[in-house]
């Protein structure tokens, strides 16, 4: 079976979740790899894919409440109704008065079924385009953008990882093969390169304090040397050179980290953003922002 | 005989009407009671109460502020261009439901509130005594 099969199938399990329930007026399944399958022959505009790229964002930021399982907007026209199914996630939009309990059954049921027949029938080529360098996973959670740098160690740790997500999702028994697969591959993989992998980069949140001058360099942060210390010593480097400082909104900026310089501003759990810095990520004096050490590559 | 130089009376900040502001903070005021009594309740996990220029936090975890408060974020960008592409009109509320928690979110004026609670909560309940 191809990707064209693949995505035909779901198509039509769309068609029909329309016909069972005519109170959703377009719907789409948003593979993992980011492709759009279309429920019928309407057409994708660049507004629904900008919302969709989007919807990943928040997806990867759910992983706080545990990933995104369901998403319900509901607005005066009308609702858009966003679930998750198996890894995947189906995009409908709705009349106001949608029955979504009866919405919530059907889609439930259906997409399922339709997604455990097709990986029975072929379980290696379920994926319409299996991500480079990872082994074929049949369903997966959104992969979540690289926020750190250290690509190599992330690679250990998401390879170790994955064999736990295929066991999460009751994959059928013809998916064993696979996994098997995986397992060597993980292995081999995590045989040749470091030694050490870091599992979690320490974050903490700390107090935002703006500071200006003309030799002032905006893409440098200060922070406690005691801060620094600590996070060099758990990650086992030299020293922290950078950082990455995600804001109250939302936005995220990777600045070069040095101690803070003055006294007065020591071991007061604060954070000395350069005012232009500030100004970019909207920052205001007093704010909370989460701060993560960047492991340097060596 | 020095000749009087009439100055130009200037507009003084204390002649201004402040009024509109006021309403803004009475509102919050409000706003921050009734969420208050809502965190109360069992199983709400804290809220997010966000204005133009302010914003008031109370979550149980005060190690999760900055997460939620992305994530709260993310999902109203998210829900705003969902509503753009599929013509949504103007939003009632956004419920976003994790495997662990769940978030009502809604706009009220100007202020964007963002309720955290467990799966298990009746949300609804929450938007009728917000609204």
């Amino acid at each position: 079976m191809n990707e064209e099969l693949y995505a035909t199938a779901l198509k039509n399990a769309l068609v029909e979740i329309k016909n069972v329930c005519p109170s959703v007026k377009k719907a789409f399944i948003l593979l993992d790899n980011s492709t759009i399958v279309a429920g019928d022959e309407q057409a994708v505009d660049p507004s629904v894919k900008r919302a969709i790229n989007s919807l990943q964002s928040l997806a990867e930021k759910a992983v706080t409440v545990g990933g995104l399982n369901d998403l319900l907007i509901d607005g005066d026209k009308g609702k858009v109704y966003v679930s998750q199914v198996n890894g995947m996630y189906s995009v409908m939009t709705l009349s106001k008065g949608a029955d979504l309990p009866f919405l919530r059954t059907v889609t439930g049921i259906i997409l399922p079924t339709i997604l455990k027949v097709l990986n029975s029938m072929s379980p290696e080529t379920t994926l319409p385009t299996p991500l480079k360098s990872a082994p074929i996973v049949p369903r997966k959670q959104f992969r979540p953008a690289p926020s750190k740098p250290p690509v190599k160690e992330e690679a250990v740790e998401e390879t170790v990882e994955k064999p736990e997500k295929i066991e999460e999702i009751e994959a059928p028994k013809s998916l064993e093969i696979p996994k098997a697969k995986i397992e060597t591959e993980t292995k081999a993989e995590t045989e040749v390169e470091f030694p050490k992998p870091v599992t979690d980069l320490p974050s903490q949140q700390l107090i935002v304090d703006k500071f200006g001058g003309l030799m002032v360099r905006a893409d440098t942060v200060q922070l406690d040397l005691e801060i620094l210390e600590r996070w060099s010593s758990l990650l086992n480097v030299k020293e922290i050179r950078e950082v990455d400082i995600a804001t109250f909104n939302g936005k995220a900026i990777r600045c070069k980290a040095k101690a803070i310089s003055d006294e007065k501003f020591e071991e007061r759990g604060l954070i000395r953003i350069p005012e232009k810095t500030c100004e970019a990520l909207q920052l205001k004096r007093g704010e909370l922002v989460r701060v993560k050490p960047v492991v340097p590559e060596e | 005989m020095p000749i009087k130089k009439k100055v130009p009376q200037v507009e003084t900040a204390e002649q201004i009407d402040w009024s509109p502001k006021a309403e803004v903070k009475e509102q919050i005021t409000d706003l921050r009671t009734v969420l208050d009594k809502i965190k109360t309740r069992k199983g709400v996990i804290g809220y997010i109460l966000r204005a133009s220029t302010s914003a008031a936090v109370d979550i149980k975890d005060p190690s999760k502020i900055i997460d939620y408060a992305a994530l709260s974020a993310s999902a109203l960008e998210s829900t705003e261009s969902l509503s753009e592409a599929f013509e949504l009109g103007k939003l009632n509320n956004i419920v976003v439901e994790g495997r662990d928690l769940k978030i009502l979110l809604l706009t009220i004026g100007e202020h964007r509130i963002s309720v955290f609670m467990e799966k298990n909560m009746d949300h609804n309940s929450i938007y009728k005594e917000l609204t």
